[in-house]
């Protein structure tokens, strides 16, 4: 079935079965890697994409359920004002240390500081409960989006 | 062969459901876990499959006349969340269920559907007395969601009928709600509680009670609630509640808790919640 979607800003259309992961179509189908697959059962959110400016998780995510829709993976992300903010912040304050989390965290930032762009730290901590990090403690993340929402996320 | 069905209005899907025994699926969020298999491989499905997040009439919430909100078989908790009409017990229960990315994907009709006794919107919704509008192409029926679901996985569904919408009554009762799980996000329930009481001159005019995760389905006896119903509140006895309750409770061990552990979770939280509306209190 082609499904037609909006990907990363450019419109495709892709001949998947209609019951195949958004995961495995941005990975397998498109050779987007940025997207991570973690535990495969939306615990974790290493697989965090924006659908429609929404952090979803795609392992969960059958490819029909975004006919129609915007999806935007950390490589669409990274040509924006805003990739450079966060990801300058995560940098800054030691966000990120092995890395695999850290494209969802990204997405996932970018949805709670779109919606609150100053979040509490509370605020913070629940719009990432989704996504689970092993290295940092959380801390530096939140620290990381703190910054990046005091320099300010331009849309 | 598995036929996937990809309707976009209810039309469509009430004629395919007649002709086909279908995995009806929304959000996916439960229905992705049980049938994945490995990563690059497409879910394990056994039968056809319906998805219906195509059709876009299904998705609303809406007020009638009589205050009665309705609920639309596609529209995801978020957007439950996010709507001025949805009762708060609904949004307080909703904001504690898996995490905000699944909760951008997951509906509410699927929570229902999904017949788990862990769900935890079913307990607002049992509490209430939240109806289930079945459709199918024969015509209409409504069933009490606490009818609608048997036991574990098992639903008064009949192969073609879907949920249309689900239909909840405004708040009136006041209430005391508490999950218990492994931690704070993407827990799935140990043991969840909901109280709903409502006092009118020391005396108790409405009493409500829903226990999760204790039973093959949610827990809640209407018999016990009338008994206590109309009584002054230093005439109810809180060890006599408990009494009432203790065998309705019957937990299993399972890889998430154990039975014991799950009965006095559960009979302490009924302490609390009594403890609360008598106007104790609580440690």
């Amino acid at each position: 079935m082609e499904i037609k979607f909006v990907l990363n800003h450019k419109q495709v259309a892709i001949d998947v079965n209609p019951s195949m992961r958004l995961l495995d179509v941005l990975r397998d189908v498109c050779h987007l890697t940025g997207t991570k697959e973690g535990c495969g059962e939306g615990e974790c959110g290493a697989c965090t994409v924006l659908v429609n400016d929404e952090p979803v998780n795609s392992c969960l995510m059958p490819i029909i359920n975004v006919f129609g829709k915007e999806v935007i993976t950390i490589e669409g992300f990274r040509e924006t004002k805003a990739y450079k903010v966060i990801s300058s912040a995560f940098a800054d304050m030691g966000g990120s240390q092995c890395g695999f989390c850290t494209p969802g965290m990204i997405l996932a930032s970018y949805a709670v500081l779109r919606k609150n762009p100053h979040p509490t730290d509370e605020e913070i901590r629940i719009a990432l409960s989704g996504n689970l990090c092993r290295c940092t403690g959380y801390q530096a993340i939140v620290n990381a989006v703190k910054l990046a929402s005091e320099k300010g996320v331009k849309l | 062969m598995i036929h996937y069905f990809v309707p976009s209005s209810l039309k469509e899907a009430l004629k395919i459901l007649n002709e086909n025994d279908c995995y009806i699926f929304a959000g996916g969020t439960d229905l992705m876990v049980q049938k994945h298999l490995s990563s690059g491989l497409l879910p394990n499905f056994d039968k056809d499959v319906l998805f219906i997040m195509k059709i876009n009439e299904l998705n609303y919430i809406e007020k009638d006349n009589e205050g009665n909100i309705h609920i639309g078989a596609t529209t995801r908790y978020n957007e439950i969340e996010a709507s001025s009409l949805i009762p708060e017990i609904y949004k307080t229960v909703i904001k504690e269920i898996a995490s905000p990315n699944i909760r951008n994907m997951a509906t509410l009709a699927g929570n229902i559907g999904n017949a788990s006794p862990a769900g935890d919107s079913l307990l607002p919704l049992i509490l209430n007395d939240a109806e289930v509008v079945l459709s199918s192409i024969d015509g209409e029926r409504i069933i009490k969601v606490q009818d609608f679901i048997l036991g574990v996985k098992k639903l008064d569904r009949k192969q073609n009928e879907i949920i249309k919408e689900i239909v909840i009554k405004p708040q009136e009762l006041d209430y005391f709600y508490r999950k218990v799980g492994s931690r704070k996000a993407e827990s799935i329930t140990k043991v969840s509680f909901l109280g709903g009481y409502k006092i009118e001159k020391n005396r108790l005019v409405d009493f409500r009670v829903a226990f999760g995760s204790v039973s093959t389905k949610v827990v809640r006896n209407q018999e016990v609630e009338n008994k206590y119903i109309n009584k002054e509140l230093k005439d109810i006895d809180i060890d006599s509640v408990v009494n009432d309750y203790t065998n309705l409770v019957t937990p299993i061990t399972d890889q998430r808790s154990n039975k014991e552990y799950r009965h006095k979770v559960a009979m302490n939280l009924l302490k609390k919640f009594l403890k609360e509306i008598k106007g104790g209190r609580d440690e």
